[in-house]
């Protein structure tokens, strides 16, 4: 007994003595825990932004390939040569000071701003600008078809670059584009031309550098000192975008103040927050909006007059209401609220059972009929409108199957080589790449040989050549473009071909010390941190 | 005892490759279609074609399963289809912290669980006894992602005294080099004296701990009492004490000691329901761990991820198993 007991203790002894080794060894490396303060700069704390984004920020580092989520991140750290506000329908200078185009719209010179420099130290000037559009085409990824009319770009002067097209586009709205047109450093990118940007690395000339990134976890931004725009006023210094996929999480951060902002909340979180002193809830335009395709190939859905019988039987005011708790407008055809060819006076429809059953007898289809309806799985808005149509539709003898299906499944199926095959009808968001009501038009009705993204497919050669012309026009003079934008829309609607559900409202979630956030539909999701700061 | 191993170890090969067969060819039944995933968003038909040939999608079922398994054997899980990078490099990035939280209510759920069940026996039928069986009841049964939920609200809601969630602080992250030695963050910053960053991460950790470690704690608490009970009327007790050695020493030493052989095996087997539990206890707290990476995975699709991470946290389980199977047959009271 007397043996076991000193035993035990022997061990527990050991124990002890082993610990206290790694404690001391641990010290000793740490030059007796002395240094904490030695890495922070503890003369000046950094002012600090903090944005709980609800997935990855970003998946692809290079600039001329990411179309996701990373244009959140990329809009901080590179430069695009002019942004675009919607609202005033006018252009901001950035990396080009001025421009100006030939009156067939063929040819446009852009001057560049002066004394810019990349991250790396390398001068902006015009052979960067080719460099990385002509990059950007030839590597031919992500959203790079913007550049399709780039016939060829030519360095004029040191600071002047000139684009010449194959058919008149809208150079200035494309520069702008919130994808694929981000001017990086050639000294940069030359190492590995392909892949030098891979696992987080960056050349731009924005604000803010990368400092560190946990791959589709979080990124840390801090400020490029040598930014053109210089440091005078209040800026933050330092940046953290982060994934906070938890709801609930995201709302408790921007309530405490531990993130400055937020977006795609459940509405019904912004409803609780909208009399919480410590946030602001700021609801603004957003270019995307939900079209329910109607497979115009396909009994019954092939008359006119059914399709408008469906288009009166949606439930508009409903689904606004209870799918998008009021966070949403009816649309008035494809182009929404905001953008330039969004039309005020089109017509639309109204919910009326009346006019819809009318419609279906005339069309010879008294007795009803049944549909597929399908719509991505997990988005609840879409599930509820679903709901709410399938009710509605039930009333006039319609009987509505819905499916929720994954993105690319029930995509793959509006695409199957037999039109018979496909859904009757499918739900689908669209956002345009560049601010123009030919991105919405062209994309989701213009006619296709192989269907893509006109998934009613939709095909009328009057449509098709007006909104080609305007598109060329749109390059010379933008206000006939518009018109002619409008007119072909009213053609839409009048042949429903397609229902035009409703324009999402954009609600950014921030803490009242949080300011400086201007909504800018062009750039889905993205603050420029450059011109927010903190208040108190 | 040798061929008990052997015997085990074949076995875990023959679940491991099952596993292998069965995530595989469930991801390509699931309709999806991975090369417009691999695209993204408003890819162009040739865009999809070309990376549908680059992706091998265009051989047969049977050709993709071997190059697969070939793979898999050389420890290549192929490429996520969202991020482009390898799977392989980013479970290692991912693995470390999850590694760290699960260690760690391990043991504490050792150390908070034994006295529990020793202090439960010692004093049966007291009401300790019942408070504490009512508590590992409790533990056992209540749902994790609402216990996580639970703390949060009290903890940084209400009292405000413990972070949301993530590994470390806003300000540490952004201020400080993080030390990267083993890639567990409370070690390295131990091994390299970085005290600030191991008060942080020290501060962060506590509530998934405790969330994920109180299933453990009951478990163990439970298992010990009722192991200790059976020794405790066992005749060399009784001698023990007729010897008049003191209750402390014939509870803490000797039953003790005889009843750790069940206790251990079902702390082994219960890391590898902690692990799984881990996955949804990283989303509450913004974990930068497997859970969180597997959950974006599965979220988006994407199928060679979720196989990774299927895979990876199968050899995990085999091996623990096999750690629990081979705890048993040291025992000498088992005849294997």
């Amino acid at each position: 007994m007397l043996k076991m007991k000193s035993k035990s203790k022997t061990i527990t002894r050991r124990l002890v003595s082993i610990l206290a080794i790694i404690i001391a060894f641990a010290m000793a490396l740490s030059g007796c825990g002395d240094k904490e303060t030695g890495d922070a700069d503890t003369t000046d704390t950094p002012k600090i932004a903090y944005y709980a984004y609800f997935s990855e920020p970003i998946l692809d580092w290079d600039p001329s390939v990411e179309f996701s989520s990373g244009t959140i991140v990329l809009n901080n750290i590179y430069e695009t040569l002019l942004r675009y506000n919607p609202e005033e329908d006018s252009f901001e200078p950035i990396l080009a000071t001025e421009y100006t185009h030939s009156e067939d719209g063929m040819l446009w010179t852009f001057t560049l701003r002066e004394g810019v420099k990349f991250h790396d130290g390398t001068v902006m000037d015009a052979e960067a600008v080719k460099f990385s559009i002509d990059r950007t085409i030839n590597l031919g990824k992500g959203a790079s078809y913007v550049w399709d009319a780039v016939k060829e770009i030519r360095v004029v002067e040191p600071y002047k670059v000139e684009f010449e097209l194959k058919y008149p586009a809208p150079i200035d709205l494309i520069s702008s584009c919130c994808y694929s047109s981000f001017i990086m450093s050639p000294t940069a990118v030359n190492e590995d031309y392909e892949n030098w940007a891979a696992g987080g690395k960056e050349a731009g000339t924005g604000p803010y550098m990368l400092q560190s990134t946990k791959m589709g976890e979080e990124v840390i931004l801090t400020q490029f000192p040598d930014y053109w725009g210089g440091w005078e006023g209040e800026h933050f210094s330092k940046v953290l975008i982060k994934k906070v996929p938890e709801t609930a999480s995201r709302r408790q951060m921007v309530e405490t103040g531990e993130a400055d902002v937020t977006v795609e909340l459940p509405y019904e979180d912004v409803q609780a927050l909208s009399g919480v002193e410590a946030v602001n809830i700021n609801r603004a335009a957003s270019f995307n909006n939900l079209t329910v395709f109607m497979n115009n190939l396909k009994e019954p859905l092939n008359d006119v007059k059914v399709r408008q019988a469906l288009s009166y039987a949606f439930p508009y005011e409903d689904v606004i209401k209870y799918a998008m708790g009021d966070y949403a407008k009816q649309s008035k055809g494809p182009v929404p609220a905001g953008l330039w060819g969004h039309g005020k006076d089109l017509p639309q429809y109204e919910t009326d059972l009346e006019k819809a059953r009318t419609l279906l007898a005339e069309a010879g289809y008294a007795d009803g009929f049944k549909l597929l309806l399908t719509y991505m799985s997990g988005d609840e808005a879409e599930k509820k409108s679903a709901e709410l149509f399938k009710s509605e539709l039930n009333k006039i003898g319609v009987d509505l199957e819905i499916r929720a299906m994954p993105w690319e499944s029930q995509w793959e199926l509006s695409r199957h080589t037999d039109p018979n095959e496909r859904q009757d009808m499918m739900m689908m968001y669209w956002w345009p790449d560049y601010a123009s009501p030919y991105s919405y038009l062209y994309n989701m009705f213009h006619s296709e040989e192989e269907p893509m993204y006109n998934l009613s497919y939709y095909s009328n050669e009057t449509f098709d050549n007006m909104i080609d012309e305007a598109n060329v026009l749109s390059a010379s003079d933008r206000v006939k473009a518009e018109e002619m934008f409008i007119e072909a829309q009213e053609i839409l609607i009048e042949e429903a071909a397609a229902i035009f559900a409703y324009d999402k409202e954009f609600v950014w979630v921030t803490n009242s010390s949080f300011a400086g956030l201007n909504n800018n539909p062009v750039y889905p999701n993205v603050v420029f941190f450059y011109d927010t700061y903190r208040t108190k | 005892m040798k061929s008990f191993i052997f015997k085990r170890l074949l076995l875990g090969i023959a679940v491991l490759f099952g596993v292998v067969v069965i995530t595989f060819f469930l991801t390509r039944i699931i309709p999806s279609n991975p090369a417009a995933k691999w695209v993204g968003p408003r890819a162009t038909p040739e865009q999809i074609k070309q990376a549908t040939i680059e992706l091998g999608l265009d051989q047969p079922k049977h050709i993709q399963f071997l190059r697969y398994l070939k793979d898999v054997l050389r420890g290549d899980f192929g490429r996520s289809l969202r991020s482009h990078q390898p799977i392989t490099e980013e479970i290692k990035k991912y693995a470390p912290a999850t590694l760290e939280l699960v260690l760690l209510a391990t043991v504490f759920a050792v150390f908070a669980g034994i006295p529990l069940g020793v202090i439960s026996a010692k004093r049966k039928d007291s009401w300790i006894d019942h408070l504490s069986r009512f508590f590992s009841v409790g533990a056992v049964s209540l749902p994790t992602f609402w216990v996580g939920l639970f703390l949060q609200l009290i903890f940084y809601r209400s009292l405000g005294w413990l972070p949301l969630g993530d590994q470390l602080g806003t300000e540490i992250k952004l201020l400080y080099e993080i030390p990267h030695v083993t890639g567990l963050l409370m070690l390295d910053s131990l091994l390299t004296g970085r005290w600030i960053i191991f008060k942080d991460a020290l501060v962060h950790i506590i509530l998934p701990c405790i969330t994920i470690s109180l299933y453990p704690i009951g478990l163990v608490a439970r298992m010990t009492r009722s192991a200790l009970l059976e020794i405790l009327g066992e005749d060399y007790i009784t001698a023990a004490r007729s010897y008049g050695l003191k209750e402390r020493v014939v509870l803490w030493s000797y039953a003790l000691r005889n009843s750790l052989g069940p206790t251990s095996t079902v702390v082994t087997l219960s890391i590898g329901y902690t692990l799984v539990n881990t996955f949804l206890v990283e989303a509450i707290f913004s974990w930068p761990g497997i859970g969180t990476y597997i959950s974006t995975a599965v979220t988006g699709l994407d199928y060679p991820a979720i196989m990774g991470v299927t895979v990876f946290s199968a050899v995990a389980y085999v091996i623990l198993n096999l750690i629990s199977d081979i705890i048993i047959a040291m025992d000498p009271r088992v005849r294997v």
